[in-house]
Formats: structure tokens, C-alpha cells, sequence
């Protein structure tokens, strides 16, 4: 993981190559206690709800946009995740997690970087935006 | 213009809790399952052990699948047909491990109109507080949902 002084405004991190496959969603739906069937791993749902297909429930993206930030600045790491879902995310297409460092501070004793974040298809088309906060460690002296 | 809205406002001042949620290791396990997790203090309890950790650390937004457990009232919004999740927060503020034990407590954050190009939309702000079984806030988790015409 870097050091909080290696940290540059502007700095990127990923992008995480991913994927929601069918059977993923449908064993996080189940995990969630979703009633089935829904707009999550049904087609006829999701056409009633007025989407093109089955969707990635909104907080499954965001476990796989946490995963950027513990994968970069460690397991423990997150302090603030903030989304907002602006597309619906498909199901079995390749997916990107990437994001930028906006802002690095100190407060309340901890080194915080902060980014921009989002979560898009593979041709750059934004479903989820947002904002992320991590802790990182100081470089030994 | 300020645009009035009409809901039970009385639901500001309620709290609603939920729980106890035991976080099994299954469930942490059937988590990173499917998210293709595969940190090792997320997925090895001898890796999480020597981290320092009790049993496996779950992934940190787990605990929004335990929102939903949590039974919230209608608001009685006198605002639009649709309804759609807008979007989610998560501040977790110490680690949860499998083992612990949570409850959830809810409370309406905020109602409020936003207009944009689309037109004007309505915003319901949900925050959840868990704590674990020693008392300590492991997570405060926001969901947003926006209503339309």
C-alpha cells in the first residue's frame, strides 16, 4: 500500500477489471434476502421496472468499488464511500472501477486521501460516481 | 421558489432498531464469493488471525445487506409515482468480524426537493447506525432514494 507522503493531487488508482455474472447476482440476492423474483435476475421484473435487463444491485457495485480502494490503501482502510448510482449496471459485461485523488489531509490524527470514483463500462459509459476516503499510513522515518 | 412537501414529519423524531445480526463467516465467505473477493484477511482466518483479527474481517460494506432488515415506515410523501434507489454511503468506523453480533438502529435523515434538467425530484435520506456487541459503532450507512413524477 503507498505512503500518505507518495500521494500526488491527481494521482490514479486501477482501474479493477471486473464483471456482475448472472449467477453472482442472483447468489448476492439471495445472500440480501431480495425477494425473488425481482429486477435484479429477472428478465420480466426488470421490463416491468422499465429497465433493458436484469440490474447489479446498487450496493454490489459498491462492494466492487470498495474493493479498489482496500486492494490500493489495505484492507482496513476505508473511511467513506459515498455513491451515486446514475445508470442501471448490466449484468455479464465488463466493468471498470477506477478513480482519482482529489484531496490529502490530516484530521483527527489520520492521514485521509480523498477521490473521485466510478464505476463505468468498458467503452467509458458512467453507472456509479462518487466519492471515496481512505487512511493511509505515514512513511517511516 | 421554496417547494413545500408534505410527508409525516413525525417520523424525523423515531428511531427504529434491528437485530441481533450474527455475522457468520459464511456469510463473509458467501459475500466475497460474490464479489470475487480474495483479500486474505477477508477470505483466511489464519491470515486474518495473524493480522491480529479474532476470525475473517468482512469485506467493509457488507453490512449494507442488513439494511433492508430494518422495518421502515411509509412517509406518506404527497410527491410522485417512481421511487429509485439514487444512492448509498458508507463510513465504516471499525472493523466487523465474523462472530460479532449487530443491531441496527434508523432514522429518517432528510427529505428534500432538488431540480435539475429532468425536472424536480424528491429525495428521502435513510442513516443506519451499527453497533457491535460491545457497544461499538461499526458502521453508519446512508441510503438515498429519489422520487419522481
Amino acid at each position: 500500500m503507498p505512503y500518505f507522503e507518495d500521494v500526488q493531487l491527481g494521482d490514479e488508482i486501477g482501474s479493477l477489471d471486473t464483471v456482475a455474472g448472472d449467477g453472482e447476482v442472483a447468489a448476492f440476492c439471495q445472500m440480501w434476502g431480495n425477494p425473488m423474483p425481482n429486477r435484479f435476475t429477472d428478465w420480466e421484473e426488470a421490463e416491468k421496472a422499465r429497465l433493458p435487463g436484469p440490474i447489479v444491485p446498487g450496493i454490489m457495485s459498491m462492494a466492487m468499488m470498495a474493493q479498489l480502494v482496500t486492494r490500493w490503501a489495505g484492507p482496513t482502510a476505508l473511511r467513506d464511500l459515498d455513491l451515486v448510482f446514475r445508470q442501471p449496471v448490466p449484468h455479464n459485461k465488463p466493468l471498470q472501477v477506477s478513480a482519482t485523488v482529489t484531496d490529502a489531509r490530516q484530521e483527527n490524527g489520520e492521514n485521509l486521501v480523498e477521490c473521485d470514483i466510478m464505476l463505468t463500462s468498458a467503452q467509458g459509459d458512467r453507472y456509479v460516481g462518487g466519492k471515496a476516503v481512505a487512511a493511509l499510513p505515514s512513511k517511516p522515518r | 421558489m421554496v417547494m413545500k412537501l408534505e410527508y409525516d414529519r413525525s417520523l424525523h423524531e423515531r428511531e427504529y432498531r434491528a437485530g441481533p445480526f450474527e455475522i457468520t463467516e459464511e456469510m463473509v465467505q458467501a459475500f466475497n464469493r460474490s464479489i470475487r473477493e480474495t483479500t486474505p484477511i477477508f477470505t483466511d482466518r489464519a491470515a486474518a488471525q495473524a493480522a491480529g483479527y479474532r476470525s475473517i474481517v468482512a469485506p467493509p460494506t457488507l453490512c449494507t445487506l442488513l439494511v433492508r432488515q430494518v422495518q421502515l415506515p411509509g412517509l406518506d410523501l404527497k410527491f410522485g409515482r417512481m421511487q429509485f434507489h439514487a444512492g448509498q454511503r458508507v463510513r465504516p468506523r471499525a472493523p466487523i468480524v465474523a462472530g460479532d453480533v449487530l443491531v441496527a438502529l434508523s432514522r429518517l435523515k432528510e427529505v428534500y426537493p432538488k431540480t435539475g434538467r429532468t425536472g424536480t425530484m424528491v429525495f428521502i435520506v435513510w442513516e443506519t447506525t451499527f453497533q457491535n456487541q460491545d457497544g461499538v459503532v461499526v458502521a453508519e450507512v446512508q441510503e438515498s432514494y429519489a422520487r419522481r413524477e
